[in-house]
């Protein structure tokens, strides 16, 4: 199938070259003809004709400008008026030629076309999975930069060209093919690779809930077998795109909300839930206690309006600072203002509150409001709203007890169900536990790590997937959690893996305990240091490996070996 | 009336008659065939091609690939003219007349598909 873009860029530059290459085929043959015509003499003093051989050889070396000489004789006086007015026909033809050519090859719409049918072809020719990410604000830059750690492709699609200029300039571990494209045309995506078969997965974080609405629309119904994971602004949009299967849907605002009720209620589930969903550099949360009491919240924005809502419940006083109170149906009692002013913190009462939360939109807001209610009431509970990351440094260094950030929010959350499929239930049966269950956990990965989030991969036992493991299963022996988790390299150490979910058709079992058999077609969800995954799926495929792991017996391989090991004794 | 319909009715057409007017006449004899038209012939015939460039259509790109196959036999035509007489100084022999002619014969019939093609665009465009 012929790219129609990149025949219309040869057709574009054909069309251009018309007109020059006319005048240019004008110049010439006129010159030439010219020189047939025009009397010389030869060195015989006989009047004498150039034939056309003789006059296109030196109408060619007038025009390009190299010019041998006057050959084969002496030109006649007619001869080199004419010949002077080759040279300017020629000359100026050529000039001409070549300015449109350059003209042309400059021109941005033709470049940017250009630039498009090379972006095109690269995706083309991509024979690995990949990735689409579109929009590549800080969301899409922390989800293109964790999921090129992992080694996998990107193709990122963003409207912006200043942004795109900024990723071309920086180092990925995998190759990101960057499109500066509006992600709202479905032929855009398809341009961007979305109906290859290589695609694995669209992911939707563009600014606007509509666009990613469109997106996760479009990418269901262009290709079935590709998962969709998306950012929605509103609850609407998050069930309209809901109702077309998409995979995970993200509502920055029901997460923040979903947090803070986790952080008020149940603590060390909370750090545990936001230490697994907050990209793959996040760090432990340290023990905070959200204090009860009275409470003052600035900017009834979406997040506002839920943290309100939430504190209200728990039956806390809730004092709202907003601009407008009538306008936004803020609740009575709204102190209008930004809450930047020690007048209107005063006025709503922030000597006695125990907590300030500031969620305006605006970050030098936010920072303002933290540091005039610091001032005010040293002993307050911050919670801060972060909207971009480019005052990330401000916000770290102001220390709030609470930083909400949206994109580490919905990137961490996404990359968490990019991982496994088995992420989305572990999640929702986790959430339902109590705190001392998430402490147990939290305890467990802290035996092995605690400066990154551990990886979370799946793997179901198999005879395909897992083959030695599924011979031992057959053959009647038992497995329990605790005996696949010791280290193939030294029996009695173990792993440094949890084995934090296993889903089989009848049940689910969260958080199984070392004795727990495991059976035929159960799907397992590992978590812990990166790589420890890798070499437990590598035991499970090797018959003597896996006897090792399981009794360390090192048994011999191959036959003769075995041969030998079987008749000494 | 469109100013580069025009144009290109022209060159066509002048590309065909001229191409014509090179062939005609005794194919061995070269009192019959001007050198000059051979030049004409090909001159329009190039230009004739360039304004072909550029276009999208099925019958555009038939277009231009008659008119490419006619530059080939008249530029073939005349490389044999220019070998033959200057470069191995074999001369205007009747034998490498009849060779430049048959070329000039190919390139006639090139150019009437060319022509015939072009009929049929303009009697479409007509009906519509």
């Amino acid at each position: 199938m012929s790219n129609p873009a990149n025949s219309s860029l040869v057709f574009l530059f054909l069309r251009r070259m018309r007109l020059p290459l006319t005048v240019l085929i004008l110049a010439y043959s006129i010159a030439t003809l010219g020189f047939t015509l025009i009397p010389g003499v030869d060195d015989q003093g006989n009047p004498w004709k150039m034939n056309f051989f003789e006059a296109f050889y030196v109408v060619s070396y007038t025009g390009s400008t190299i010019g041998f000489g006057e050959v084969p004789y002496d030109f006649s006086p007619g001869q080199r008026l004419w010949t002077m007015v080759s040279i300017y026909l020629t000359v100026i033809a050529w000039l001409f030629s070549i300015g449109s050519i350059i003209s042309l090859l400059q021109d941005p719409a033709y470049r940017r076309a250009l630039r498009r049918v090379r972006l095109a072809r690269q995706v083309r020719d991509l024979d690995e999975p990949f990735y689409l990410v579109c929009g590549y604000g800080d969301t899409g830059r922390m989800l293109t930069r964790a999921l090129t750690d992992r080694g996998h492709q990107v193709v990122v699609v963003e409207h912006n060209q200043d942004k795109i200029e900024l990723l071309e300039v920086e180092d990925f571990e995998a190759t990101v093919t960057a499109f500066c494209m509006n992600a709202n045309l479905p032929d855009n995506l398809v341009e961007a690779g979305l109906r290859s078969r290589w695609c694995s997965g669209v992911i939707a974080v563009t600014g606007e809930g509509h666009v990613n609405l469109k997106v996760a629309i479009s990418a269901k119904l262009l290709n079935h077998k590709v998962a969709v994971y998306a950012s929605a602004d509103t609850r609407s949009e998050a069930e309209n795109m809901r109702s077309f299967d998409t995979n995970h849907v993200v509502n920055p605002v029901e997460e923040y909300q979903r947090r803070l009720e986790l952080a008020i209620d149940k603590p060390d589930l909370f750090r545990l839930y936001h230490w697994l969903n907050s990209g793959p550099h996040a760090r432990l949360a340290r023990h905070v206690a959200i204090p009860h009491g009275k409470w003052i919240v600035c900017g009834f924005s979406r997040v506002g309006r839920a943290v309100w809502q939430l504190l209200q419940e728990r039956q806390m006083q809730v004092v709202v600072i907003h601009p407008d109170p009538e306008q936004s149906g803020c609740p009575p009692g709204t102190v209008p203002g930004r809450g930047t002013l020690a007048e209107e913190l005063s006025a709503a009462g922030v000597e006695g509150a125990v907590g300030i939360v500031a969620a305006t939109g605006d970050d030098a807001d936010n920072l303002s409001i933290l540091i005039t209610a610091r001032a005010l009431n040293p002993g307050l509970f911050h919670v801060v709203l972060e909207n971009g990351l480019s005052s990330h440094a401000l916000f770290r260094a102001a220390e709030p007890d609470f930083l909400g950030q949206p994109s580490s929010v919905v990137a961490g959350t996404i990359l968490s169900r990019i991982s496994s499929s088995l992420v989305e239930p572990f999640t929702r049966h986790l959430l339902q536990q109590d705190n001392d269950i998430a402490r147990q956990a939290l305890a467990g990965f802290l035996r092995h790590q605690s400066d990154h989030p551990p990886q979370l991969s799946s793997g179901r036992i198999s005879a395909k997937r897992t083959p030695a493991l599924a011979r031992a299963l057959q053959a009647g022996s038992v497995i329990t959690v605790g005996k696949l988790l010791a280290d193939p390299r030294d029996w009695q150490q173990r792993l440094q893996l949890e084995v934090v979910f296993i889903r089989r058709q009848q049940q689910d079992i969260l958080f199984p305990d070392d004795d727990f058999p495991l059976a035929m077609g159960d799907r397992l969800l590992l978590a812990g240091r990166d790589g420890e995954a890798d070499r437990l799926r590598a035991a499970l495929e090797n018959d003597e490996r896996l006897e090792y792991v399981l009794t360390g017996r090192d048994r011999q391989q191959g036959l003769v070996w075995r041969w030998l090991e079987r008749h000494s004794g | 009336m469109n100013m580069s319909k025009v144009m290109f009715g022209f060159f066509v057409l002048l590309a065909v008659t001229l191409n014509f007017g090179f062939f005609i006449g005794d194919i061995d004899n070269p009192q019959h065939h001007d050198v000059y038209e051979l030049f004409a012939a090909l001159v329009v015939g190039l230009i004739a091609t360039v304004l072909k460039f550029g276009e999208r259509s099925q019958m555009g790109a038939i277009l231009l690939a008659s008119s490419l196959v006619v530059n080939l036999h008249l530029i073939a035509a005349v490389i044999v003219w220019a070998v033959a007489v200057h470069v191995t100084g074999t001369g205007l022999t009747p034998k490498v007349m009849a060779s430049i002619v048959s070329l000039s014969g190919g390139a006639l019939l090139a150019n009437l598909v060319s022509l015939v093609l072009l009929t049929l665009d303009t009697a479409g465009l007509s009906r519509r």
